[in-house]
């Protein structure tokens, strides 16, 4: 086993995945473990900054930009937005419900470790990927011929929600 | 390269999401945990889209739609979620318990 | 000769259940048309009685049986019911309608005013059907179906007054009581039913089974011990005479009818009946004569230190009923049912007069009365031969049956001999103090008596007359009797020693009694005050009652309590406990439906990861 975590460390991508992965999980957990509500929002940050990396590493670069551009700029923002809205202490106070934790992390641990041996039994097919030039190039022709109807789509239902949020979070007039 | 420890990872994510989705007070951190679980999927998405059985930049579009969508429903999240303080005065997800049943004590 | 009117015998219970019927549907609306519908009726199932009886007196009718009905069949079983009239048979239907009959007449005075009269009668007129119907019944389950019917009625009639705490009291002892020797018979049948060829129980095939000594010996002593359990109880025997006194809380009338001439008697009559029985078993005959003589001195001893009038009367009950029991005991059948035959004409007798008494002065504590021959001549003098009767004086009729029990026991068992004589002796003494107390002497109750009306002081006479002569049917001179009963010639003749020594303690009981009472030269006190243990000890009844309240109801009350602390903590627990499960399990749920959204998602969660599981486990284990 030694053998194989040597050879897997050999190759650079590899150290890349590892470190980026460590990040991610290690973000996560943090929010978890956090007790102050910005703490939290910071470490998720984290975490969004290095699934861009990984998705780097899987040559997917436009879709990095766009995971840095909007979960670690926007969606932050907003999250931090909100909670500036909507609290009244800064505390985020431990629950007593210790039942609740328990059967809740049992059950993640649970599903994980259905995932994982799903993930372990599947002999899991490879074909092979032809990296083109430029990944935004590639992706724009694709969009704009083939998924132009769900690109349209998507705009309506930009527009949708923004007004719907308008409205729904306007003060009321008296 | 193989495609397991991809989904490994996201399989990871996707469960500390979920555990900070039903277990936090503060509904804000649920929908950040909630936005965790959506981040695994897109990971699963590239993952495939890189190394499974048909690689082609599909799955790459589809991620970038799952991300738009994301980001909308965060806005309309925190929308709802700021008429809802305004209502009840509390960001708390405890205190949401509309849908419990009236608390009529019905005599043996 | 054929047997014309025993045919139509079946109707004779039929009169009074029609009355009871009547009277129990309209009642309400009748009031004294009640009372004269129900004395019709018996009137009716007299005479009826009276040509069913009067054809058999030619001596030479056959027993008749008309057992036709099937009653109940299961498999190869089949019980039949029916009737059957025989000698015996028919001279208890004729004392039974006879004392019925005077004693509703009796009670058309004696409970008048009362408003629940239509409900008295109702209850005489079914505990009338019940009586003839014992008395007529063919085979012994049907016999002992209205053995209980009668205990029933003597239980209603006893509480009939049951506003009053001791009248309830009593009419649920003499149940019980009775209850207890009931258990007696009832296995008694059991085991006659197992052991008969053929399962039949009809006197009949008891007869014959037993005359060809079809049954163990061993086993038809058990079965005649277990009958006599139950003519204990229903006869007032030692140890189950505790109900009989304290019967005498129910109305004066039926203590006279039930508690004197005809319920007691059916424990006579029961082992009179199933004689062959016993007289197979020479064991359980000895038992028989020994507990009957026992009581007969047993309650002679306590009734002349007893103060009540109808207490006393009761006591003299029980203690007559041990001299029949003792006469059937030493083989003596035809004399004890001779004997039955005038004690209910001169017990009735005595208790009516007694309620006359009681009706007259209010009161039951002969320390309360006196004097009172002045103003009631009639109740003075009818009572006066009923007392005499009972005593044993010559030519009354008690005489003659007391002393055909004295020879037969003179001839068979000494030792017997000797407690009916001393027994005897006690009779007449607290009878005559019971009438000198009462009639003679100065006057000590403070109301005014008066005689009683016309209603009941006729049946006196006609009791009286009965009393006095009803003797005469089977003296040592003329044994009628005995020869028509049993179809045997008597085998003994007069016997002038035992006729002597029976009058001698009759006339000395008396004397002593007139001089403790009636002249007062003796003082009331000159024996118990001597030894006032001893009148204590007789006076509260041996504390017989005590012994067995502390013995046998305590406990039993304290299992009670047990069991239905039982009842309540396990039994109600239990069920508590399922709907408190329930309920339990109701909120445990109702927890889920919190409305909280994480709550939901934790469930959601769970269950999704049992599905796959349980799903897709099986690849992987």
């Amino acid at each position: 086993m030694l053998g194989n975590l040597a050879e897997f460390f050999g190759k650079g991508s590899n150290i890349a995945f590892f470190i980026f992965a460590l990040f991610a999980i290690g973000g996560a957990v943090f929010m978890i473990s956090f007790n102050r509500v910005v703490q939290m929002v910071t470490a998720m940050a984290f975490t969004f900054l290095s699934l861009a990396g990984l998705y780097v590493l899987l040559e997917a670069e436009f879709v990095a930009f766009v995971q840095v551009l909007i979960y670690a700029g926007a969606v932050t923002i907003l999250m931090i937005f909100g909670i500036v809205m909507t609290r009244h202490d800064r505390e985020e106070e431990v629950p007593r419900r210790p039942l609740h934790s328990v059967l809740l992390g049992l059950g993640s641990l649970a599903l994980f470790v259905v995932i994982y041996i799903a993930i372990r039994q599947t002999a899991f097919p490879q074909g092979t990927f032809e990296a083109g030039e430029d990944n935004t190039l590639e992706l724009g022709q694709l969009i704009f011929n083939q998924y132009v109807i769900p690109f349209e789509l998507m705009s309506v239902l930009l527009t949708v929600a923004f007004i719907g949020a308008i409205i729904l979070a306007k003060r009321e007039e008296d | 390269m193989v495609i397991t420890p991809y989904l490994t990872l996201g399989a990871i994510l996707f469960c500390i999401g979920l555990y900070g989705a039903l277990s936090k007070k503060n509904a804000v951190i649920v929908l950040l945990s909630i936005e965790l679980m959506l981040n695994a999927s897109n990971l699963n998405l590239i993952a495939f889209a890189r190394f499974g059985a048909n690689p082609s930049l599909t799955g790459q579009i589809f991620s970038l739609f799952t991300i738009t969508i994301a980001a909308a429903e965060v806005a309309v999240g925190i929308a709802i979620l700021i008429m809802l303080f305004r209502n009840k005065g509390t960001a708390d997800v405890n205190e949401m318990d509309s849908l419990k049943e009236s608390q009529q004590q019905r005599p043996m | 000769m054929a047997s014309v009117y025993s045919q139509y015998a079946w109707l004779i219970p039929l009169f009074p259940l029609l009355a009871f019927l009547v009277l129990t549907a309209f009642g309400r609306q009748m009031q004294t048309l009640g009372a004269y519908i129900a004395t019709g009726c018996v009137l009716v199932s007299f005479v009826l009685s009276l040509f069913v009886c009067g054809e058999r007196l030619g001596g030479n009718a056959q027993g008749y049986t008309w057992n036709n009905f099937e009653w109940l069949k299961a498999g190869n079983l089949s019980v039949s019911a029916g009737f059957e009239v025989n000698n015996l048979n028919a001279l208890m239907l004729v004392i039974v309608t006879l004392v019925s009959l005077l004693v509703m007449i009796y009670s058309r005075g004696y409970m008048h005013g009362d408003e629940r009269i239509t409900v008295f009668y109702a209850y005489v007129s079914l505990f009338t059907f019940s009586m003839l119907g014992l008395v007529i019944a063919e085979n012994l389950l049907l016999l002992y179906i209205f053995w209980e019917l009668v205990g029933v009625c003597s239980f209603l009639l006893i509480g009939f007054w049951y506003h009053k705490p001791e009248a309830k009291a009593a009419a649920k002892k003499a149940f019980i009581v009775t209850r207890v020797g009931d258990v007696g018979l009832f296995l008694a049948i059991l085991l006659l039913f197992w052991y008969m060829p053929g399962h039949s129980l009809d006197f009949t095939s008891i007869h014959n089974a037993m005359s060809d000594g079809k049954i163990a010996g061993h086993i038809a002593t058990w079965i005649a011990i277990l009958i006599f359990i139950g003519a204990i109880g229903k006869s007032g025997q030692f140890p189950l005479h505790t109900w009989l006194p304290d019967a005498m809380e129910g109305p004066t009338p039926i203590s006279a009818l039930i508690h004197a001439a005809t319920m007691v008697a059916a424990g006579v009559y029961l082992v009179a009946r199933t004689y062959d029985v016993f007289s197979a078993s020479p064991a359980a005959l000895a038992v028989v004569a020994a507990i009957g003589g026992f009581t007969a001195i047993f309650a002679a001893t306590i009734g002349i230190a007893q103060n009540d009038i109808k207490r006393i009367l009761a006591y003299s009950t029980v203690s007559q009923l041990g001299y029949m029991m003792m006469a059937l005991g030493i083989g003596a059948y035809a004399a004890a049912i001779f004997h039955l035959f005038t004690h209910a004409f001169f017990k009735a007798l005595l208790f009516l007069a007694a309620g006359s008494v009681i009706h007259a002065v209010q009161t039951q504590d002969i320390n309360e009365m006196g004097g009172l021959a002045g103003k009631m001549k009639t109740t003075a003098w009818t009572f006066a031969v009923g007392a005499l009767a009972l005593s044993g004086i010559v030519p009354f009729s008690g005489f003659w049956s007391k002393d055909a029990i004295l020879a037969e026991a003179f001839r068979h068992n000494m030792p017997l001999f000797w407690v009916g004589l001393i027994a005897a002796f006690f009779t007449a003494f607290y009878m005559s103090r019971l009438f000198f107390l009462v009639f003679a002497g100065e006057k000590r109750s403070n109301r005014e008596a008066h005689e009683s009306p016309a209603s009941m002081t006729v049946p006196l006479i006609v009791l009286a007359v009965l009393a006095a002569f009803s003797g005469f049917v089977f003296t040592p001179f003329n044994d009628g009797f005995g020869v028509w009963l049993t179809g045997q010639e008597a085998a003994d003749h007069a016997n002038a020693i035992v006729m002597v020594l029976s009058t001698v303690a009759g006339v000395a009981g008396i004397a002593l009694g007139w001089l403790m009472y009636g002249k007062k030269s003796i003082a009331r006190d000159a024996v118990s005050g001597k030894v006032p243990w001893l009148h204590t000890l007789i006076y509260r009844k041996y504390y017989i009652d005590e012994l067995y309240d502390a013995v046998i109801v305590k406990p039993l009350k304290g299992v009670g309590v047990a069991l239905r602390a039982f009842d309540v903590y396990v039994v109600d627990g239990i069920v508590r406990l399922c709907a408190a499960a329930g309920f339990g399990l109701g909120k445990l749920g109702a927890r889920l439906q919190n409305g909280q959204v994480q709550a939901y998602g934790l469930i959601m969660l769970l269950g999704m990861i049992i599905l796959t599981v349980a799903l897709m486990g099986r690849r992987f284990i």
